[in-house]
């Protein structure tokens, strides 16, 4: 690429091929190192490194329902409308296992409403929290999302510890958060949401937007 | 018209050089400030292994930009049309195989991408956007010269 002086340009031309190679090069290298899992990241108690980096519900119970989300995905917030009283009735009971996957990939918002998720999870908050955002969902990257909408949010899901309030202004739990990412990308999520019963996804055109049919997969799954 | 060709290739040069190297600068920029996104669009696709799909999502922004860049700047305009173009091509390819394989997927082209709901895939429309970019690509290839280019004469843009 590298022409020769004397030439037009001369060594401006070097000068801007070489910045650019650098910043292409730079760009490469960040992307790809910032995206790697980390793990040393700090985690949520509620969170298993083998899940995933989720946050699990029941351990031990069975079948394993694996959700992946985005806090600012639009499409989740319908599915939650639909399912979620009945992902939390399977949550919040001994049965089954219930992971849920937040994902960060639609902006910077979607990171800080996950790393909450992580400081509600701490305060065994993470249902209120969760269905609280979902129900609360403003518009994807409008700004709407700062540490002082997710403290009110917070406090509206019965969170009021100073604990909670700076780990959501700290950011205490990013690096989770880009490990939860990293690990949905290994696992070729696409989509969210996107749901697993037992490792294996539901019907995307029939099962995940009608009450109905979710419950019916999930319950012949032994839920 | 040769003649009219000839004075006026210069400017079609600036103008196809403007096209295509900000449209590769915008997607560039708009993938690369949200990696993952691009990463999930390049999975998506369904053809490479995960990993490699990942690093491709990364990496491959990057070089749109600085093609893009080489291309508004005028350095090198043979190279990077020809980089540009086979992109363009190779994103035709892609979008359909999916297109023939019933896949669901926007083409993540300006970040987003990822699979949609069946039916809200648009591959025409995105076959013939890249088909015109590759078209300029190359034009550019064929008549390197132009105007407001750093490289100035023809052998440099090589």
């Amino acid at each position: 690429m590298a022409q020769q002086s004397g030439k037009s340009g001369g060594g401006l031309r070097g000068l801007v091929i070489g910045m650019i190679v650098f910043v292409v090069a730079s760009g490469v290298a960040v992307s790809i190192i910032s995206n790697k899992s980390n793990s040393h990241a700090k985690t949520p108690s509620a969170v298993s490194k083998t899940d995933g980096y989720g946050i699990v519900f029941n351990p031990t119970g069975s079948p394993t329902i694996d959700i992946w989300e985005d806090f600012q995905c639009p499409v989740c917030a319908k599915f939650e409308s639909i399912n979620h009283s009945y992902i939390e009735s399977l949550a919040r009971g001994k049965k089954v296992k219930v992971i849920y996957h937040p994902l960060s990939f639609i902006g910077p918002e979607s990171i800080l409403a996950a790393n909450a998720a992580g400081c509600a999870a701490e305060e065994g908050k993470f249902l209120e929290y969760h269905q609280s955002v979902y129900m609360n969902q403003p518009a994807e990257n409008s700004g709407a999302i700062n540490a002082t909408w997710l403290q009110l949010l917070g406090a509206g899901a019965g969170i009021k510890s100073n604990k909670y309030i700076n780990c959501v202004t700290k950011g205490s739990y990013y690096d989770w958060v880009k490990n939860v990412a990293a690990d949905g990308a290994k696992n070729n999520i696409n989509s969210t949401p996107t749901v697993k019963v037992n490792g294996k996804e539901l019907d995307r055109a029939t099962q995940y937007m009608d009450s109905a049919a979710f419950k019916k997969a999930l319950t012949s799954a032994g839920a | 018209m040769k003649d009219l060709h000839h004075k006026a290739q210069p400017w079609l040069n600036l103008l196809g050089r403007l096209v295509l190297g900000v449209v590769l600068l915008l997607a560039g920029y708009l993938k690369a400030k949200a990696p993952s996104e691009a990463a999930m669009a390049v999975r998506a696709y369904d053809v490479l292994p995960t990993s490699i799909a990942n690093i491709l999502g990364y990496s491959l922004p990057w070089f749109e930009i600085g093609v893009g860049l080489l291309l508004i700047i005028g350095v090198s305009i043979k190279k990077s049309a020809i980089f540009g173009g086979a992109l363009m091509l190779l994103f035709i390819v892609a979008i359909s195989q999916a297109w023939a394989r019933g896949l669901s997927i926007d083409c993540g082209c300006f970040g987003n991408g990822g699979a949609v709901a069946p039916g809200k895939a648009k591959y025409l429309q995105e076959i013939l956007r890249d088909a015109g970019l590759t078209a300029i690509a190359i034009y550019l290839f064929r008549y390197p010269h132009g105007k407001l280019a750093l490289d100035k004469s023809p052998e440099a843009s090589a």
